[in-house]
């Protein structure tokens, strides 16, 4: 679905069902330069059982309109205004790599409205060596290449796909080299208080789920490990996977996170 | 343009989409040869029905060894995705299934193999997708034939059996700047010779059971998903950017990006019209792909040997090849050389032809190309013998026209095969002079 938030048309993807607001809702937040559709096997199971999924396209981003945001303070801002033209009430919140980030700071925001938080190939701070930045600046096509060579475990290196017939570095090549993966990184490299605000969700008892990848070289795992220990959870980790864990592994990745899911709502 | 994988051509042709399964260690791909999977339960069968996970549900849709097949062809051709059918010509009509609904058209390359004229001018037709046959390397003549409903632009990269190559990036340029995708048959030029998607190409079609075989002993073809088109901003896609209500108004483009047409095929097409390639073929055709690159090494300098070799024949009235005095396009489209396909005709016309064909021991007369063995065919007979007599020239086809796929026997025993013909060509020709 197309919503306005900030005056920009704004693609929000439902899992191929309409969004309704008194479902639970399950919130996608994609990583950086990604989008909506690195959600696309995960988005369409939960929409069809019970529950309403809201996975922006954040500004700028593949199917959105408006000016990229810059940092995760103000994506998470965003999204809190995005969530707030369709009156939904509570959610929870799942991130891959910065989208985790996003949700850690957009909980703060989202107050008693935070049912829970999971975080999938992630860690509480994402430092990007200044040479990928350099070349997402000049070159997104090539940066794009680099992060996935990067990004994806060897079973995908060898062309390896959880979808027939599909080739995951094509299609996250394709999206990544035409969204802002330059502002993206600079945003996830900036930002310092994931630990924080990780203890914060801690400390108030917000139930999370920390989805690990064993082949994770962009956030390893060990730094997941940090993470989980800060939300005061463990953490799970599928084998043979990458970072781009919901792309590489969306059968495991989603198992993890709608049993999560489904013992809040039960 | 975007990878598809980082391993090299070579590497990918061995392998890409297979590494060695856990139950019994098997290195070749295995044969999945069944109809059917097992769920584990009616939650995960209901799951892979709705694309809510992938999967395999049933053979006509999906197979293991088919899809080992499919993720390597899209890694070599550089596309987001691919889907094998039962043949090179299934693989062309999915491809327009998907793309056309009635009331649309097609603008395509009037130099094209025989059957897909056919399936172009009259079988579409019947279901009124109507289509204008132009020179593909003439933009304005494109240009101007493009409608307000044309859906795509059909090329063959090398053209069958006229041979003409087809400027793909102006091509391209020409299609896009209207908003039109660019459908291209590779099966002449196969992924080791030319790469289309890098050349601005959207989607790439090849009949499998040629080169890229290269045993003659399994047909299929492949559709591959470029995944650079935007069907959203072209807005003439309706079959990809609305909802498709068969898949509860699953809408390809928001949901799959740039695999969106891969995945409406998938969808779509395998289960409608089921020209899905079996797992046997597909095993077949994973054998010949691992040698590609080899084999068309020797295939390329055994043609362009019997080129030269062809032009210092005396009963030899012309002989055509891409790469005789080839135009910059070709250079820079094929710098390993245009393929292994070649044209001539004997003095005599016709019949001498025919006398040429019948008199070969080594070399076999049939319907077929890109096998491994040197293989002759008289068009005009045969593969487009149901064309028009307009229709044979705008094809490039005279009727003394022999088409040669140059196989990778030794040389000289290719150049004595010919000799035989040739001997028996100039005895019809001193015959007609005679008389």
């Amino acid at each position: 679905m197309y919503i306005q938030v900030d005056n920009a048309n704004t693609f929000i993807a439902t899992g191929g069902k309409p969004f309704a607001a008194h479902l639970p809702t399950v919130v996608l937040l994609h990583g950086s330069g990604t989008d909506h559709r690195c959600w696309a096997l995960q988005a369409r199971w939960f929409a069809f059982h019970g529950y309403s999924v809201f996975a922006p396209d954040f500004p700028a981003h593949s199917l959105s309109e408006g000016e990229a945001l810059t940092s995760i303070e103000l994506m998470a801002a965003w999204l809190v205004r995005a969530l707030d033209t369709t009156k939904v009430d509570k959610v929870h919140l799942v991130g891959h790599s910065q989208g985790f980030l996003v949700a850690l700071e957009a909980a703060g925001l989202l107050g008693d409205r935070l049912k829970s938080v999971t975080a999938l190939a992630t860690a509480s701070a994402i430092p990007v060596n200044p040479a990928l930045v350099e070349m997402a600046q000049s070159n997104p096509k090539v940066a794009a290449e680099m992060m996935l060579q990067w990004g994806f475990g060897s079973p995908h290196q060898y062309g390896a796909s959880s979808v027939p017939g599909m080739q995951p570095i094509g299609i996250g090549t394709r999206i990544m080299a035409n969204n802002p993966l330059a502002i993206d990184l600079i945003a996830c490299n900036a930002y310092e208080k994931g630990a924080e605000k990780a203890r914060q969700l801690a400390n108030i008892g917000c139930p999370s789920c920390v989805i690990l990848a064993a082949q994770d070289r962009m956030t390893p795992k060990k730094e997941g490990f940090k993470l989980a220990l800060d939300l005061n959870t463990a953490a799970q980790v599928i084998a043979d996977s990458g970072h781009m864990l919901p792309m590489e592994a969306p059968k495991e990745s989603l198992n993890l996170m709608k049993k999560f899911i489904q013992s809040l709502e039960t | 343009m975007s990878k598809s994988s980082y391993l090299g051509a070579d590497t990918i042709a061995l392998h890409s989409g297979y590494q060695p399964e856990s139950d019994h260690g098997s290195r070749a791909v295995p044969i999945y040869q069944t109809t059917s999977y097992v769920f584990d339960s009616v939650d995960e069968a209901s799951a892979l029905f709705n694309v809510e996970q992938g999967g395999h549900i049933y053979s006509r849709i999906t197979n293991p060894t088919v899809a080992v097949l499919e993720q390597r062809l899209a890694a070599l051709e550089g596309g987001a995705g691919a889907i094998c059918t039962a043949s090179g010509m299934s693989a062309l009509f999915v491809s327009f299934f998907s793309l056309c609904s009635a009331g649309d058209h097609i603008v395509s390359a009037a130099q094209i193999y025989g059957s897909t004229v056919t399936l172009l001018k009259h079988s579409l037709k019947r279901f009124n997708i109507d289509c204008t046959f132009v020179d593909i390397n003439d933009q304005q003549a494109l240009g101007a034939a493009i409608q307000d409903n044309t859906k795509l632009v059909f090329c063959e990269s090398i053209g069958n059996p006229g041979l003409a190559v087809s400027n793909l990036p102006a091509i391209a340029k020409t299609a896009h700047a209207q908003g039109i995708p660019l459908v291209v048959d590779a099966t002449f030029a196969t992924p080791y010779l030319n790469n289309p998607i890098e050349h601005g190409a959207d989607v790439v079609v090849h009949s499998v059971t040629k080169w890229i075989g290269g045993h003659g002993v399994a047909v299929g073809g492949v559709v591959i998903d470029g995944g650079n088109f935007d069907w959203l901003k072209s807005g003439r896609f309706p079959t990809l950017t609305q909802p498709y209500e068969p898949f509860h108004g699953m809408n390809f483009w928001e949901e799959f990006g740039p695999a969106a047409l891969a995945m409406r095929i998938r969808c779509e097409s395998m289960r409608d019209i089921g020209a899905a390639m079996t797992p046997h073929n597909a095993f077949l055709l994973l054998q010949g792909l691992e040698t590609l690159n080899l084999r068309m090494q020797q295939h390329v300098s055994n043609a362009q040997a019997m080129v030269t070799w062809l032009q210092t024949q005396d009963a030899v009235a012309w002989v055509n090849h891409p790469d005789i005095n080839a135009e910059a396009h070709t250079k820079a489209l094929f710098p390993k050389g245009a393929g292994s396909m070649l044209t001539f005709g004997v003095k005599g016309g016709r019949d001498a032809g025919a006398a040429f064909i019948n008199a070969l021991q080594l070399s076999s007369n049939l319907a077929n190309v890109g096998d491994s063995r040197t293989l002759v065919l008289h068009p005009g007979s045969t593969t487009h013998s149901r064309l028009s007599e307009h229709d044979l020239i705008a094809a490039g086809i005279g009727a003394d026209l022999i088409r040669v796929s140059v196989g990778i026997e030794t040389l000289k025993d290719i150049q004595a095969d010919f000799s035989l013909g040739l001997r028996a060509a100039a005895k019809i020709l001193a015959q007609q002079a005679e008389a």
